[in-house]
């Protein structure tokens, strides 16, 4: 049983490792296999090539991936193009489904709580004054917001606020921070309109039949990861 | 085996000790077994207010730190039968010299004598506050209708949520005026128990006799007419199970017959 095998594709290389191999003797073998190569007179000399290394259902930690990287050191020509594999790790899967959901949250969030959901958020609960809801994406309001309200938590500028937003005492997304009484830039009429960065990093309020046109990627969920 | 209901607020000074003092005499004077259990370590007043404070001899430290066993400190009420008791606070320690297990340890204790365990919280919400959540099975939250009491109010539920209680907590407004709530000067009781979203126990209604009685160390209760001892009153049915409706906030001094009489003939002139 091999533990290593080359496979040429027409976008390059491809070099599967066996998972069932020992990692000592994955290394062996790709050694041997790169002096192989190294030494192949019919190749031509001064080409480089890059290769792709699959390890199909095993995930490597970074210090086995690094003594990989080494074997490919010593072969300027050569090196890796990416590792990749064909698993997750379940946190990591987690963070991905978690990130790619419209989470539904009734809570109500009083005087001095601190409430982070990652990924979109639709709210159907209270924020009372005083109270945070922060999401890492964007956050849809249909229950009532008397509090601060904070999406794209660290950072995300492309998340937006939907909803009725008047009550509200802040509103803010990634560093950026509205004070509703006093900035005046919340429609007036008790209708929902949405807040969202813009192209100069300023918040901006628009109706929500715009945001189509502003974030459409908002409305292309469908599909896995 | 009785239960323990803590009786907080966050802010001070909106009424937890009188709360506290009239709820634990009005069961008491339903034939229930009642302790109250002053938690404000350092500031005591529970005993002052129900006029016991020349018989404390020992107090929750002492019990905690052995110098007295738990019914040598606790204080019996002579006006009611057995039926009341105080457990006092120390006044020269502070609120970090009792943990809230010792305390849970002593309301445990207190709880298979008594119908009732009323804790007495300290405002604020640190230790004294922890001290007296820990031990609790029930949380009674007073407010008065004025928007600083009632943040803290919301700050609190919030945190008597995270800790597990047998239910909810439950809302009792103190200090109502019913002619600045009437006028729309001071948020309704509606409005505050909306926003609050937790279950309204009682109103009490802000009434002058309230200080001159606890100035005498009785409690409001004892004066039956008075519509503040009547909303403690009420309150107290209510933590029995029994269904009360709500005291009216309609202002009680309608025009009699006579002076209907009188105006008509004033509009005469």
């Amino acid at each position: 049983m091999q533990a290593v095998v080359l496979k040429g594709y027409k976008n390059g290389y491809e070099i599967l490792i066996e998972p069932t191999a020992s990692f000592s003797e994955i290394k062996a073998e790709l050694s041997t296999l790169m002096e192989k190569l190294h030494n192949d007179e019919t190749s031509d000399r001064t080409k480089k090539y890059s290769f792709n290394l699959n390890t199909g259902m095993i995930l490597y930690t970074a210090e086995q991936k690094q003594e990989l990287e080494n074997i490919f050191a010593d072969y300027p020509r050569f090196s890796i193009h990416k590792i990749q594999s064909a698993v997750l790790e379940k946190k990591e899967a987690q963070e991905i489904v978690d990130s790619t959901t419209v989470h539904v949250n009734g809570d109500i969030i009083r005087n001095g709580q601190d409430k982070l959901i990652h990924g979109d958020l639709l709210f159907l609960g209270t924020v009372h004054q005083g109270g945070i809801l922060r999401a890492t994406g964007s956050i849809y309001i249909l229950g009532t917001v008397n509090g601060i309200v904070c999406a794209g938590h660290e950072n995300n500028t492309r998340a937006i606020i939907a909803g009725n937003l008047q009550g509200a005492q802040q509103l803010r997304i990634a560093d950026l921070v509205d004070i509703v009484n006093e900035d005046q830039k919340i429609a007036q009429a008790d209708q929902t309109s949405a807040l969202f960065v813009n192209d100069l990093h300023a918040l901006a309020v628009t109706q929500i039949e715009q945001l189509k046109t502003i974030r459409p990627k908002l409305f292309i969920k469908a599909g896995g990861f | 085996m009785g239960k323990a209901v803590v009786i907080t607020s966050g802010k001070g000074g909106v009424g937890k000790t009188t709360t506290t003092a009239n709820l634990g005499t009005a069961l008491a004077l339903m034939n229930k077994k009642v302790c109250l259990v002053d938690l404000d370590i350092g500031l005591r007043n529970l005993d002052v207010v129900l006029g016991l404070d020349n018989r404390i001899i020992y107090d929750i430290v002492d019990v905690v730190e052995g110098r007295a066993k738990l019914p040598q400190a606790l204080i019996k009420d002579k006006r009611f039968n057995d039926k009341l008791f105080l457990l006092p606070a120390a006044q020269n320690a502070d609120k970090t010299s009792v943990e809230p297990e010792q305390v849970a340890e002593i309301v445990d204790e207190l709880k298979s004598e008594f119908d009732y365990v009323f804790l007495d919280c300290p405002a604020g919400i640190e230790q004294g506050f922890m001290n007296a959540v820990t031990a609790a099975d029930e949380a009674i939250v007073v407010s008065t209708p004025e928007i600083s009491a009632v943040r803290d109010a919301d700050r609190v539920v919030g945190l008597l949520e995270q800790q597990d209680l047998d239910k909810p907590p439950m809302l009792v407004i103190n200090r109502i005026r019913k002619n600045m709530m009437n006028a729309g000067n001071m948020m309704d009781v509606d409005e505050i128990t909306r926003h609050l979203s937790i279950e309204l126990l009682g109103i009490v209604f802000d009434e002058d006799q309230v200080i001159a009685t606890s100035n005498k160390g009785e409690p409001i209760v004892l004066y039956e007419k008075n519509p503040a001892a009547q909303g403690y009153r009420d309150i107290a049915r209510r933590v029995e199970g029994e269904t009360v409706p709500l005291m009216s906030l309609k202002e009680d001094k309608q025009p009699g017959f006579f002076q209907r009489i009188g105006a008509w003939f004033k509009k005469d002139k």
